[in-house]
């Protein structure tokens, strides 16, 4: 059996970047392969990590470009996904 | 549930209901009291769920730690009247407004599945499922969020698997249909094998007819529960069967195509995230931001410059002259050093600014978030780590947070490899000399040559990146990752001016105190003699501390074309910050020919003079292999503190290393080449 969730850590496995990628593969919604993969989420499959386009809020300390990432620039942050092995 | 819990609040302790489907005869004695039937709203956090219980119940209400635990669980009085709309008698002759049917309506806590999780979870499973079948609820109207059909409909696939009545109620199709999502109800009916409505309880829209549901549900006989497959034990294998039952669901559901239609963003993102064609749309918007900037802030750039170089420094002339100190080294260090410095420095004010803005405009909008796709892309086939591409991505703003974020990466090698390739990306303090030498050099094309040093940035990163991995890095397993885009959204002016003043405000901030500090450096070591006579702040530059010292060193750069002193001194002075090279220049050129205040020329100008007489009347390719240089070699002192507390000094000195070597055997390579041909 090879159902949306399968599919998902599949496509994870096979370094596919985008939920419109995803659907585009395998021809399944991006509603069904987002809830799919948000499910695998809660459930531990697969890890979350936010990632900050930019400088850290608080600034390096030492650059030209101090405190870029901070304030409201965080709107376009991603969020970085990987699958969890099982120990 | 305990027995205890039941007596202090009987919220779900109901008889068998013994309506029949006629207004009068559900409506007869009928209260809010024991025989009323028990409905039980069901459904996850934000569906709507309060809002219905509030619309449904009005002030009938009564809320209440659920004993034993401290879960609130609200129950109310669901007055339910017949109307025409409502009537589903198969023999009747009632008026609309007679037969009144109260229900016992039970708010059950949020739940995302019936595997509990959390408290709420726990307490919604045990009143659905885990009670007695005489003391489970008449009817549950499961709520549904139409705009996220399949992350709700998980939830249904577990409570259909369950002998439960079930009316599933569809919120939220206002949203849906704005994002062009059309359902079709008698198909999801259908599908998910109960009944179907669409309601807005804020509007208080299709009450009536989820009333006639629930009462006509009352009626009928449990429902056999949908088949499940029998034999599986695995639950990653249960859940894909649900979230297989789900996806059909949704598909027989869907009349339009809104969530198969893609959005916008996915069929923007068809292409911008194309393997092929995302990288060169990608190049093709950063090509216009570098050529957009470069031609819109010329004018203002040259007028700044006029003025500083100009007016300003022939009148701070004036004012030292006046006072009795023309010709000293105060005004050497304030005219030649601070004014031309600073200024130089403030010319680019514009051109920062055009930049930042359109920066802002590319991430507000959400595009430049593609980038990442992008360069993961390019970083896995390459064979390097796929999360390489956010620390290397920073780089292109400042290489110091760069380095910070390497520590997103699982391994220490992995951390070690970018750390070493971080420095090869080009910050923004690289650009302001990127961009004087290419209006020096190239004129109109100036921002293709800008941008050109952005591919050549790519280039030595993957080069250096395939190298190592040869070499020190050999079988380094890359983990997969999905990158979970944002939507593109319009940008906002108060944002993009936000940032953009923020990050201009960084830069000048940032900038003017490394060139203050370096100018004086400068100027300091001009100032002391290395050789001949002359007294402090006498001596003629090409024999002070700073020009022997550079000339001890230029001839290393001879073959790459630009061994000349002036030139390389600038390259000591960028090892310690790349925004300092220009003042630097700016400040040695203005010491080394002195009384040209009044007619001044460009920096370019007298750049370019120097850069024909080092390279023997071949300034294009040496300008080329010096911009190169200035790309692959030690970006600042800042960035190597910030290596050697993530890496540790060995790999600190051996990128050093790495960097010099590649950054002058490539400054040769194309001088010596470029040279046939220009």
């Amino acid at each position: 059996m090879s159902g949306p969730l399968s599919v998902v850590l599949e496509q994870v496995e096979a370094g596919i970047s985008s939920i419109a990628e995803m659907s585009r593969r395998t021809g399944v919604a991006p509603d069904v392969l987002r809830a799919s993969l948000d499910h695998l989420v809660r459930t531990g499959r697969i890890a979350t990590q936010s990632l900050a386009i930019g400088c850290p809020p608080a600034g390096c300390g030492g650059c030209a470009v101090k405190g870029c990432g901070s304030g409201e620039s965080s709107r376009t942050n991603l969020t970085l996904l990987s699958r969890r092995r099982a120990s | 549930m305990t027995e205890p819990a039941l007596k202090q609040l009987p919220l779900l302790a109901v008889r068998p209901p013994s309506m029949k489907t006629t207004c009068h005869s559900a409506g007869a004695g009928l209260g809010a009291g024991e025989d009323a039937p028990v409905v039980a709203l069901v459904g996850s956090p934000n569906t709507g769920k309060s809002t219905l219980f509030n619309a449904l119940t009005g002030s009938r209400v009564t809320m209440g730690n659920w004993p034993g635990t401290t879960v609130e669980v609200s129950r109310g009085v669901w007055r339910t009247t017949r109307t025409a709309a409502s009537c589903t008698c198969q023999e009747c002759d009632c008026e609309p407004g007679e037969g009144r049917v109260d229900i016992t309506l039970v708010d059950l806590p949020g739940a995302y599945s019936l595997v509990p999780d959390s408290p709420d979870e726990a307490l919604t499973r045990e009143l659905l499922v885990d009670a007695p079948v005489d003391e489970r609820p008449d009817v549950s109207i499961l709520l549904v969020d139409a705009s996220r059909l399949s992350h709700s409909l998980y939830l249904a696939s577990q409570v259909r698997e369950r002998p439960l009545r079930v009316v599933l109620a569809l919120t939220m199709l206002d949203v849906a249909a704005k994002r062009g999502v059309e359902l079709d109800l008698s198909a999801l009916s259908a599908a998910v094998g109960c009944p179907v409505v669409g309601i807005d309880p804020r509007r208080r829209a299709g009450l009536d007819e989820l009333a006639a549901a629930v009462r006509d549900l009352v009626a009928e006989p449990v429902p056999q529960p949908r088949p499940h497959p029998e034999g599986i034990t695995d639950s990653l294998a249960i859940d894909d069967e649900r979230f297989g039952w789900v996806s059909a669901a949704v598909e027989a559901a869907t009349l339009d195509h809104g969530s198969q239609q893609a959005s916008l963003s996915d069929r923007v993102d068809r292409w911008a995230t194309a393997p092929i064609v995302g990288p060169l749309l990608f190049l093709a918007v950063m090509w216009a931001v570098f050529q957009v900037t470069t031609s819109v802030a010329a004018p203002f750039q040259d007028a700044l410059d006029g003025f500083f170089s100009g007016p300003l420094s022939a009148a701070a002339g004036a004012l030292f002259a006046a006072v009795g100190l023309g010709g000293s080294w105060v005004e050497g260090l304030v005219v030649d050093g601070l004014i031309a410095g600073v200024g130089m420095l403030l010319t680019f004010v514009p051109l920062m600014a055009l930049m930042f803005v359109l920066l802002a405009l590319l991430e507000d909008s959400g595009y430049l978030a593609r980038a990442a796709v992008v360069t993961d892309r390019l970083m896995r086939a390459i064979g390097l780590p796929g999360r390489a591409f956010l620390p290397l991505l920073v780089g292109y703003g400042c290489n110091v947070p760069a380095i910070s974020a390497t520590r997103i990466l699982p391994s220490a090698r992995q951390r070690i490899l970018t750390s070493l390739l971080v420095p090869f990306t080009s910050c923004t303090a690289r650009l302001t000399v990127f961009v004087m030498l290419g209006a020096a050099f190239f004129g109109p094309q100036a921002g293709t040559v800008v941008f050109a040093m952005y591919v050549a940035s790519i280039v030595i990163i993957v080069g250096v990146g395939l190298l190592l991995r040869g070499t020190l890095w050999k079988g380094e397993v890359v983990e997969p990752l999905v990158i979970d885009l944002p939507a593109y959204q319009m940008p906002t002016v108060r944002l993009t001016a936000s940032v953009t003043w923020v990050r201009l405000k960084g830069f000048l901030q940032t900038a003017s105190g490394i060139i203050v500090v370096t100018v004086c450096a400068v100027w300091l070591l001009q100032s002391v003699p290395a050789r001949g006579d002359a007294g402090f702040g006498e001596v003629a530059v090409q024999d002070s501390v700073y020009s022997v010292a550079a000339q001890a060193i230029a001839p290393v750069f001879a073959p790459a074309g630009f061994g000349t002193w002036e030139t390389t001194s600038t390259l000591v002075v960028g090892f310690v910050a790349k925004e300092a090279v220009i003042s630097s220049w700016a400040q040695t050129f203005a010491v080394d020919e002195p009384g040209d205040s009044a007619s001044p020329g460009t920096l370019g100008d007298r750049v370019r003079a120097d850069f024909t007489e080092s390279s023997g009347g071949h300034p294009l390719p040496a300008a080329i292999a010096f911009m190169v240089f200035l790309l692959a070699y030690t970006p600042c002192v800042a960035t190597l503190a910030a290596q050697q507390r993530e890496i540790g000094t060995k790999w600190t000195v051996f990128g050093v290393a790495l960097q010099l070597v590649v950054a002058w055997s490539l400054a040769v390579v194309i001088f010596q080449v470029g040279r046939l041909f220009w």
